[in-house]
């Protein structure tokens, strides 16, 4: 890996980006972004919207290609995986989406035994009965267990997204815009799951947000992506303590 | 200075040719060049495992029994207009008692399996766009993709799959009932007992007038779930992108409906069925 040739006493990263380029067309979105996140680690990526934040984890987890540079995730180089090997990876990796993505012509139990089954973790009916009966208590939905997504608020969808993230253990989560179009109420509980999440399992997390409270509840560093690159990075004091006309309006 | 050779003249290139191109043609164009590598990497993808059999069986079920009812009101409403309809010009011929023989040619060689294939592209084909659409707009095929599933095969194939299967059997079914509102409607003004209408009926059809009927009806069913699944796989713009999806999905498998309906009479006339 990179990293080892480079520098063999420090930890290897678990992400390691390098001078990422990413283009829909004519619009450069990502243009020489660099970051690097040790085990454990959790990183808000701070930007306005439409920067890029979120092209940016979905060309960590290969649901882009990206054109130039490099992604090292636990290791591996995303670009260089055939599909078994990026299915393998991505069974490490919990992604929460924006919209929470449930699907809807399935239960939330149905939700939560997709990626056990697809993922050909070989489990019996019991394992897995017991998997999503914990996981479901974990984020405190388990009473919601038959509903259909449709049955269920803003707040339980995005609590039921985090709970399928989380039914494989995962490594790294990467969420999407975690807090937005919440309540302050909900927000807080999902970010208290969040802070739960990371103790329980010590997940190493990239969040994509906006949202200053759950940046300063969550993070060990920020980055502030702008204009494809990053614009500064720093932990939530230190940023929050420049007076730059760019960064400044985020903690105002 | 520079040789003649090396004067650059603008070359004629493939861009220019489709630059002056209309944009209507364009997009005509693009539409079918899009919709023809999907059908390939339908076929693609269909041939080698994982093969999702109980996802197939489970929208076979959604797409097909869910449709049942529709298709039964309107085929039975078709056999009796039709037959109520040609009634009074059979009997100005005094032609009154061929009436199952011509009702029942009518429905199972043409009118059943289009009529039927039409209710199939309104409620499936905007149906299965809708879906997609909605899927497409709200994560959930990245989310699929994340989850370790090739969605293509999991949504497209197994709907295509679905649809090619379920739609000739719904033509079937509802081939028999609007059979069954003709003989209702002949009875409203007549006497014929049930079994001397059906025996009517099959004496005056053929092997060769069942077999071409049967199999444009695969191609009808195939046409609808490629066309659906094409146009909401495909879905942009958020919510208005999925109405948009759902209403091209039905008024292009409606369209290709007919298309194949003429393609199939043409064939059909070259192998001299007729």
């Amino acid at each position: 890996m990179i990293s080892n040739q480079q520098n063999t006493s420090l930890p290897d990263p678990v992400i390691e980006i390098r001078s990422l380029q990413k283009s829909f067309g004519e619009n450069l979105v990502l243009n020489d972004f660099n970051l690097s996140i040790k085990k454990g680690e959790n990183v808000v990526v701070l930007g306005k919207s439409g920067c890029g934040k979120s092209v940016l984890i979905k060309c960590i987890i290969g649901l882009l290609d990206y054109d130039n540079g490099s992604i090292y995730v636990l290791g591996k180089q995303i670009s260089d995986l055939n599909q078994h090997e990026l299915d393998e990876l991505r069974s490490r990796i919990g992604f929460v989406f924006q919209s929470s993505a449930l699907y809807d012509s399935m239960t939330v139990r149905e939700n939560l035994e997709f990626p056990l089954r697809r993922h050909g973790k070989h489990k019996t009916k019991k394992e897995i009965n017991d998997l999503i009966a914990e996981t479901l208590n974990n984020v405190g939905l388990f009473r919601a267990i038959d509903l259909m997504p449709s049955e269920l608020s803003g707040g339980m969808r995005k609590r039921i997204g985090l709970a399928r993230a989380l039914i494989l253990h995962p490594e790294i989560m990467l969420y999407d815009e975690p807090t937005t179009g919440l309540d302050p109420i909900t927000a807080r509980e999902i970010i208290n799951l969040m802070l739960d999440v990371r103790k329980k399992y010590n997940t190493t997390s990239i969040i994509i947000s906006h949202d200053m409270r759950c940046a300063r509840l969550t993070a060990d560093r920020l980055t502030v992506l702008m204009e494809g690159k990053n614009y500064v990075e720093g932990s939530y004091d230190k940023l929050k303590s420049i007076q730059d006309p760019n960064t400044h309006p985020f903690f105002e | 200075m520079e040789t003649p050779l090396s004067i650059k003249h603008p070359q004629p290139s493939k861009d220019r040719w489709i630059k002056i191109l209309p944009t209507g043609l364009k997009s005509f164009l693009n539409e079918t060049g899009g919709t023809a590598r999907f059908a390939v990497r339908f076929f693609r993808e269909a041939i080698f495992p994982p093969y999702e059999i109980k996802e197939v069986l489970r929208q076979a079920y959604d797409i097909g029994f869910r449709s049942l009812p529709l298709v039964s009101i309107t085929a039975f409403i078709i056999g009796m207009v039709l037959t109520l309809q040609s009634r009074p010009t059979l009997l100005e011929f005094g032609a009154e008692s061929l009436l199952p023989s011509m009702v029942g040619i009518s429905l199972i060689r043409e009118i059943g399996p289009v009529v039927t294939a039409l209710i199939c592209a309104g409620k499936i084909g905007s149906g299965i766009g809708a879906e997609l659409g909605s899927m497409k707009v709200t994560e959930q095929i990245d989310a699929m993709e994340v989850s370790g599933t090739n969605p293509f095969k999991f949504i497209v194939v197994t709907r295509v799959i679905s649809t090619t299967l379920t739609t000739p059997i719904l033509i079937i079914l509802g081939d028999a009932i609007a059979l069954y509102g003709s003989f209702l409607a002949v009875n409203i003004k007549g006497a014929v007992s049930f079994t001397l209408f059906f025996k009517q009926v099959f004496e005056s059809l053929e092997f060769s007038d069942l077999i071409p009927a049967l199999i444009k009806t695969f191609f009808f069913g195939f046409a609808i779930g490629l066309i659906g699944c094409y146009k909401g796989y495909y879905s942009t713009k958020g919510t208005e992108g999925v109405g948009r999806s759902a209403n091209s999905a039905v008024v292009i498998a409606s369209l290709l409906v007919f298309i194949i309906d003429l393609i199939a009479v043409q064939i059909t006339e070259f192998f001299g069925f007729l």
